[in-house]
């Protein structure tokens, strides 16, 4: 592991300088991904850009009615104790404190997370069921990307050589809704899921109809993604024996997993189908409790 | 090349010139001779290098050096002070919770950080605390019960 270390101090300059370098200069966050790579030979840099001293890009900003703001660089660890995650998106805070252990969580950034692009990214569900946008930035200017876009394949993203990912934001969805992530390892900690699963239930004035529902997996296909199927088996239904099963089957029917040293595909495709019914219980549950309230 | 780097570690200034790819963990060991923080893996997976960066746990192994600069570190050999052990160290002298040693350095500084923030944690909240830090010896009961002893004396 060789490289040249640039340190910009400002986004201005970081943009600039990858302007400059383009592929030549590898990000690094929090390092949690890249280093081991480096380390390992899987990957070269001639330069390595650290945006550590970019603090404008470490913030969580409340933007009232309309949703939450988060930079780039904010680690796990300042998602899962920030009381605005924890009450506007519980599940991403659940995520971010089920991420590797608590010096993984300290190091690790969110934006680290969605721009390594790995199809277990924890992160990545729960944003995938807020409808995320995120916020490219480069010298030529910035474009905002919808989460369900962002992903290509594994290590993939439509980021450009002269892109940062800046901002996450996170629309604050209308009403009564409850979410949860639930994610499986063969431990509790310091694991990469085998299965994740993330579900969103809104309910519209009756408990027992569901008016819209989200599911989002992880470790089951290239990338993570939405069960768009799952989902309408519950849209606009009543609550009905089955109806929970029905839909965990069909999201199951979506995915696409793969047989690797953590899980075969057979019990990854099972575990979903047990994941998204449990997820599902929970979140309808935490709906069924959500006093729908003004955000400021 | 190399570059200047001025790091502050347990509350002194060191200035160094090093190449900008070593880690903070290489850099404490062999620049500045703190062998207490260990290398296990070098991966982020053992936790035997943990260290304190602004009060915070990390793996040591996953921090360039150049990019620790300015920032408080606090390794195994800062916990004492005094000449006195911190607590933590003296309870698991007295639990006899240290096997071969090679994890304990880590593991307190772990704890360290989670008496910081919570000096009375239930014993779900050491395992959480714990969950980054392996003991190949496999010796965790009696680091849990080093740190309940703790919570009951005064
Ligand atoms: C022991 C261990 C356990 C782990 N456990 C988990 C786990 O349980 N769940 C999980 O999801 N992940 C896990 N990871 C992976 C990793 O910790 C996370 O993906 C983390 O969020 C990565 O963030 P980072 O800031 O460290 O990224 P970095 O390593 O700094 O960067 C990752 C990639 O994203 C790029 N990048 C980073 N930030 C930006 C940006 N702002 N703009 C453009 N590109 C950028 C980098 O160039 C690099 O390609 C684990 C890693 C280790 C070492
Ligand atoms: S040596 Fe750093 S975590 Fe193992
Ligand atoms: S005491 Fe030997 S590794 Fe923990």
């Amino acid at each position: 592991m060789r490289f040249e270390l640039l340190q910009p101090g400002s986004l201005a300059q970081a943009l600039e300088m990858k302007k400059d370098y383009r592929e030549g200069a590898k990000i690094l966050a929090g390092g949690t991904d890249l280093l081991v790579l480096l380390k390992d030979g899987k990957l070269r840099a001639q330069a390595v850009m650290s945006l550590g001293r970019l603090s404008e890009l470490n913030f969580i900003r409340s933007e009232g009615e309309r949703g939450v703001a988060i930079g780039a660089l904010v680690s796990h660890s300042d998602v899962a104790a920030s009381r605005i995650i924890q009450q506007r998106c519980p599940d991403l805070a659940e995520a971010c404190a089920q991420v590797g252990a608590a010096q993984i969580q300290n190091l690790g950034t969110l934006g680290g997370n969605l721009c390594n692009a790995s199809p277990a990214a924890d992160a990545a569900p729960p944003l995938l069921l807020m409808d995320a946008l995120l916020t490219l930035a480069s010298a030529r200017g910035e474009r905002r990307v919808a989460i369900h876009d962002f992903f290509l394949g594994p290590r993939r993203t439509v980021l450009e050589p002269d892109e940062i990912l800046k901002e996450i934001f996170v629309p604050q969805p209308a009403g009564r809704r409850g979410a949860t992530y639930l994610k499986l390892g063969r431990r509790k900690a310091m694991e990469i899921a085998i299965v994740g699963v993330g579900v969103a239930i809104h309910l519209n004035g009756s408990d027992r109809i569901v008016s819209e529902c989200r599911i989002a997996m992880s470790s089951v296909a290239p990338t993570p993604l939405r069960a768009r199927r799952g989902e309408a088996v519950f849209t606009n239904q009543e609550i009905r024996d089955g109806l929970i099963e029905e839909a965990a089957e069909v999201a199951a029917e979506e995915a696409s997993p793969i047989s690797d040293v953590r899980a075969t595909r057979g019990y990854r495709l099972d575990m979903i189908r047990v994941l998204c019914r449990r997820a599902a219980r929970e979140a309808l549950a935490r709906a069924r409790n959500h006093k729908a309230e003004g955000w400021r | 090349m190399k570059i200047p780097v001025t790091l502050k570690v347990n509350g002194e200034t060191y200035d160094l010139i090093i190449a900008p790819y070593r880690t903070l963990l290489d850099v404490l060991r062999e620049e500045i001779h703190l062998t207490g923080s260990k290398k296990g893996c070098d991966a982020g997976d053992c936790g035997a290098c943990t260290v304190l960066l602004d009060g915070k746990p990390v793996n040591a192994c996953l921090v360039l050096a150049a990019t620790a600069q300015d920032r408080e570190i606090l390794t195994i050999e800062g916990l004492a002070r005094n000449g006195k052990l911190h607590p933590l160290q003296e309870a698991f002298v007295r639990e006899g919770a240290v096997q071969c040693g090679f994890c304990t350095p880590g593991i307190l500084m772990s704890l360290k950080a989670l008496l910081d923030t919570n000096p009375a944690p239930t014993l779900e909240e050491i395992k959480i605390a714990m969950a980054g830090n392996l003991c190949r010896c496999t010796g965790y009961s009696k680091m849990f019960k080093a740190v309940e002893s703790l919570d009951r004396s005064p």
